[in-house]
């Protein structure tokens, strides 16, 4: 060990001291590094499910995953190595193929696939069923733009404490719901908005009282703007 | 794994509350399938959330089906497929008139597929009730409702003094506790260098140590008795015709490492496991060897067997301590490695049941006599092995490492049957690469399968036949690792998926989008789910590619 405590690592050529416990991810972000996330949000523990983190770490047979994997003294980080990149990339184009639609520009993966250049999919076949849950107040869920990522259900147990929110089913079938299945309203959802706001793909949005405005428009024939709304209006 | 539901559970375990898996389990028995009130009582008692209880009960099989008043479960496991094409699966069908997942109308009879049953010596198998059926005639014995438990057939051992398949007397346990101590039977596993016999082959002395140094006094252990891999039977036997060699092994662990309680998670496709093993536990009992002050030791240790309820991937370490406190069978990702927090967040030996088996020898007799049980090669100790329906005598066989494959599959176990000829073999359960016949003498050891793509797994030998389509093959793996993946890491969540549809579909496959998929999983799941079935995809595309219809 270097110094004190703190370990010494070199992310993209950058040499920087960590405090022991620090994971890649959080010393790319110090170093100001890009790693692409989906499961990933800086107030709850991390997940290890996306699997787009990757990245090269020197002396390791294979990418490993910035957000579980802790800093170790002396570590050489490549944040933009083409192996990982690659991998990001194809797991990208997989999770836009299970959605009806192409992610919304402004959603977090909307960003991520410009950014990766993830512009169309190369695998047709079956997209999440849809279902929605628009009798809340506040919350509306679309479970066919649900990629399983657990953020809100972890928002809901680490952050909220309300225990409202489950994954659900297994492999491809997998998604995320309320309470027994019979929506937010019928949950111990507290209308707090943790997972409408940690959510990367507007599955699950927060109904603003504009959005009630959209919605009339929206039935008298009026273009609502933004696609986020608009596909809350056509229930 | 939410810490905090863990928690939750964690607190209602000192008070003996049953798991939310356990209510759900039972309520499925009594009444055939899941209501809301089943799940809200679940939660009630096992102080879980409700909405994580729904998350459970829409995860393992055995959760899912509507029971109807005859129950059918038709093994569709690999073995199964290697003997029939799944032949048996669309005769019981149109048998019993309903289709797979399904209950008739009048909820006479209901049937679902299960991988896998754990009579791959006898293909086909099915489960009619509480009666495993298995072999010729099984599908006529469905139809008239006349199944018979089928035999399974003894063990046999190659060695001189067999350790694994002779019935275990305690010895080891006794010497650790009046002459050993805990350090120097550490010490001694340590230096047996035993690699774990569940698939990954890591060091369980290494394992022992890390719990042992783990801060919190409270420990576990833990034997994964998942045995899901297709076409192994080898802990099956283990656990329900040698219980004591396990129970053993778990009580050296815990003496080793600090742990006064040890779990075996059982799989729901063996029923006889958990029953086997409670009637041991009483008997140790009894006999002393299990409860407190063992032996006048001061050594306490106590057993109980849960039972899962139908999920591949909870053979995984991470998923099995998930399913052991009744959650969802999910991966987590590591660190935190179970020996620093594990079962009910505390340092957690997990180790596999043939793994524990070895170690009441190693405690009796020390490390060096265990490495001479395999004289010919690196690795220590001997190995169980079982073979499929396709060979002239499939069973249990104990083994030392370093024989060739070929010894194995014509001399142990007789070659194929009706004249038939080994194409290919598929050693170690769905996540192990398939080598071909041109490859039979490649040693059965783990650097020499692993040169090959292949791996030790478990120890299961299959066998595929000439007359095996390898497209059907490929289609039938990932069909299986599509349905048990548990939907956590996205590459094996999807991808998967994706790849199971483009083989089971008439087109031509892709190669280098399929390629570039086998890369994605294997560098970027989770677990050696996602991870490990691209070993039999590359196997395939190196040594059948002109049967894959590739473009």
């Amino acid at each position: 060990m270097s110094t004190s405590d703190q370990l010494t690592v070199t992310v993209d050529g950058v040499e920087l001291q960590v405090a022991p416990g620090t994971t890649v991810l959080q010393a790319a972000k110090r170093a100001e590094a890009w790693i692409p996330t989906l499961c990933f949000d800086d107030r709850q523990a991390p997940f290890g499910a996306c699997r787009v983190c990757m990245v090269a770490v020197q002396g390791a047979p294979k990418p490993l995953p910035a957000c579980t994997t802790p800093c170790r003294d002396q570590m050489v980080i490549d944040t933009d190595d083409a192996t990982s990149r690659r991998v990001a990339t194809a797991v990208v184009e997989l999770v836009v193929s299970e959605l009806p639609q192409a992610p919304d520009p402004h959603t977090e993966l909307g960003q991520i696939a410009e950014r990766l250049e993830v512009t169309d999919t190369r695998w047709p076949g079956d997209t999440h069923h849809e279902g929605h849950d628009f009798r809340h107040p506040y919350l509306a869920f679309q479970h066919e733009l649900c990629i399983s990522c657990g953020r809100c259900v972890r928002a809901c147990d680490e952050v909220q404490g309300a225990f409202a929110l489950t994954a659900t089913g297994r492999g491809f079938e997998s998604n995320v719901t309320a309470g027994l299945n019979a929506g937010f309203e019928d949950s111990t959802c507290v209308s707090c908005g943790a997972c409408a706001d940690t959510c990367p793909t507007d599955a699950i949005t927060e109904i603003t009282l504009l959005d009630g405005v959209v919605r009339e428009r929206s039935r008298n024939g009026n273009d609502p703007g933004r696609r986020k709304r608009r596909r809350i209006a056509s229930e | 794994m939410s810490q905090n539901v863990v928690e939750l559970i964690r607190r209602h375990h000192g008070v003996q509350a049953p798991s939310a898996l356990e209510v759900l389990k039972e309520a499925v028995e009594d009444h055939g399938e899941l209501t809301d009130d089943d799940r809200r009582r679940a939660a009630e008692v096992s102080g879980m959330p409700e909405a994580a209880v729904y998350g459970v009960s829409t995860f393992y099989d055995d959760l899912l089906v509507h029971r109807g008043e005859r129950h059918v479960r038709v093994c569709s496991g690999t073995a199964c497929f290697a003997a029939t094409g799944d032949e048996h699966v669309r005769a019981i069908e149109s048998e019993l008139g309903v289709k797979l997942g399904e209950r008739s109308p009048d909820g006479t009879v209901s049937l679902v597929e299960t991988v896998c049953l754990g009579f791959c010596h006898s293909s086909p198998a099915v489960r009619d009730g509480e009666t495993i059926d298995a072999g010729p005639g099984m599908v006529a014995r469905v139809r008239d409702a006349g199944c018979v438990a089928a035999a399974e057939p003894p063990w046999r051992s190659l060695l001189a003094s067999p350790v694994l398949t002779v019935a275990g007397e305690w010895a080891g346990l006794r010497r650790a506790l009046t002459e050993l101590g805990p350090d120097a039977l550490l010490e001694q596993v340590e230096a047996a260098k035993v690699r774990g016999r569940g698939g990954a082959g890591f060091p369980a002395g290494t394992k022992w140590r890390f719990t042992k140094q783990a801060a919190n006094p409270e420990k576990f252990i833990v034997a994964n008795g998942d045995e899901g891999d297709p076409g192994s039977y080898i802990d099956k036997y283990l656990m329900e015709q040698n219980p004591n060699l396990l129970l053993e092994g778990l009580a050296l662990a815990g003496f080793a490492v600090g742990a006064r309680h040890g779990f075996v998670l059982t799989r729901s496709e063996y029923p006889l496991s958990k029953p086997a093993l409670d009637e041991a536990i009483a008997r140790a009992r009894e006999d002393g060897w299990l409860g407190a002050d063992i032996l006048g030791s001061g050594f306490d240790f106590e057993v109980t067997i849960i039972e899962g309820a139908g999920s591949y991937v909870v053979g995984e370490e991470t998923a099995l301590l998930a399913c052991l406190q009744g959650l969802r069978g999910t991966v987590s990702a590591r660190p935190p490695f179970p020996a620093e927090r594990g079962a009910f967040n505390r340092p957690t030996v997990v180790n596999n049941v043939e793994t524990l088996c070895n170690m009441g020898f190693i405690a009796a007799h020390g490390a060096d006599a265990y490495a001479a049980l395999s004289p010919d090669t690196e690795t220590n100790g001997s190995k169980l092995v079982c073979f499929n329906e396709r060979f002239v005598s499939p069973t249990v066989y104990e083994v030392p490492f370093g024989m060739s494959v070929r010894e194995l599959c014509e001399d142990v176990a007789g070659g194929l049957r009706d004249g038939r000829s080994i194409k290919a073999l598929q050693i170690g359960g769905p996540l192990g690469g398939i080598l071909p016949a041109s490859k039979l003498d490649t040693a059965f050891d783990f650097d020499a399968l692993a040169a090959e793509g292949c791996m030790v797994g478990h120890g299961s030998i299959l066998a595929f036949d000439d007359q095996t389509d390898m497209r059907e093959v490929a289609t039938h793996l990932l069909r299986f690792g599509a349905h048990e993946s548990c939907g956590k890491c996205f590459p094996c969540r999807i991808g998967l998926r994706r790849a199971h549809d483009e083989f089971a579909s008439d087109q031509r496959v892709q190669r280098e989008r399929f390629e570039q998929l086998l890369e994605a999983l294997e560098l970027g799941s989770l677990c050696a789910h996602g991870g490990g079935i691209p070993a039999p995809m590359r196997s395939l595309l190196a040594h059948f590619p002109d049967e894959l219809d590739l473009t």
